[in-house]
């Protein structure tokens, strides 16, 4: 019986096991679910684009609806400067965000809700923004951690401080994902133990807990997708615009 | 059902409507909630980094106990001006 909560989370093999040369690369759970979310990407996307109505169908209004949703974050955040970005930041954003919505699906596997995951694609995000910021600007983009204004007693600590929180960029990207869909998902399976063990006369409360942390979690959900791609867009402000 | 010419009609209306909305704050209210749990870790993280970089140049020079103490009190710093700089952003967008 899986009555401990932290079961759901998890990682095992499915099918035969693969080895190159020492490293496991096994197709598991989780393999399996970020293929089922990229596919329901694609799948939605090609419904959503299929048609090209003037007066949309629902399926198209929806896949409208996250198209101008990611463009004008980008256009808020990082200018127009950043146009070229914007598939990058579209799928990043989608794949978030379903990986989070197919986590949802009772029995499913949460992806995100693995630090590893998601260190990835922050790792991916702040090797790429620094090689645009090199490849943009040069040396001058080691300004970034000089701030102006400061005395000259205090330019060796402030940047020290500068780097150490420029290098936390990516852990905090990733942990924040990670800690708020694994907590979320762990806290869940906490309130449902407990209608079980309450039973038919105690088990009330907790299950109306279960329904509404269900829809915090769906909010949770889209908005932990939302704030990792509007901090993608930050960054990538920070690189193209140096005069910050 | 609806002709196209109906559509437009109905389309213009529907544009001036919107036109007075469009001030309104209705489309920032969900980027609160993003915000505030954007600041949580901001602080956390840097402390981590601050501490780990610190724990590293310590093996690295051997100069065991201090560089771990100064880096984390360093990373504590930059946790805050993260914070502080996230918040000034925050402000900003209103």
């Amino acid at each position: 019986m899986a009555s401990n909560p932290m079961q759901q989370f998890s990682v095992h093999k499915i099918g035969p096991e693969i080895k190159i040369s020492g490293i496991d690369l096994s197709f598991t759970n989780a393999s399996l679910f970020m293929i089922i979310s990229a596919s329901a990407i694609l799948f939605f996307l090609f419904l959503g684009s299929k048609e090209k109505r003037i007066i949309p169908n629902k399926v198209q209004l929806i896949a409208e609806l996250f198209y101008t949703f990611v463009a004008k974050m980008i256009s808020d955040t990082a200018g127009s400067k950043a146009k070229p970005y914007f598939p990058f930041i579209f799928s990043l954003f989608m794949f978030v965000l379903f990986c989070n919505m197919v986590g949802m699906i009772p029995y499913s596997f949460t992806v995100t809700s693995h630090i590893i995951v998601t260190l990835i694609m922050a790792l991916f995000i702040f090797i790429a923004v620094t090689i645009i910021g090199f490849a943009k600007h040069g040396l001058k983009y080691l300004s970034i951690f000089v701030p102006s204004g400061v005395p000259v007693v205090l330019l060796p600590l402030i940047t020290i401080i500068e780097i150490i929180s420029y290098l936390s960029r990516p852990v905090s990207l990733s942990v924040r994902l990670f800690a708020n869909m694994m907590a979320g998902h762990t806290m869940l399976k906490v309130f449902g133990g407990f209608v079980i063990s309450l039973g038919l006369l105690g088990g009330w409360l907790p299950l109306g807990f279960s329904v509404a942390l269900t829809g915090l979690e769906i909010l949770v959900a889209f908005l932990q997708a939302y704030v990792f791609a509007i901090l993608t867009c930050i960054y990538l402000n920070d690189a193209l615009n140096l005069h910050h | 059902m609806t002709s196209p010419e109906e559509f437009k009609t109905r389309l213009k209306i529907a544009k001036s409507k919107i036109k007075k909305h469009l001030k309104s704050d209705d489309d920032k209210k969900g980027s609160f909630m993003g915000n505030a749990f954007k600041l949580g870790t901001e602080l956390v993280a840097a402390v981590v980094v601050g501490t780990i970089i610190g724990f590293i140049l310590d093996n690295w020079f051997d100069t065991k106990p201090w560089l771990i103490i100064i880096f984390f009190f360093l990373g504590a710093a930059a946790g805050m001006l993260n914070v502080i700089r996230t918040a000034r952003r925050m402000q900003k967008e209103d």
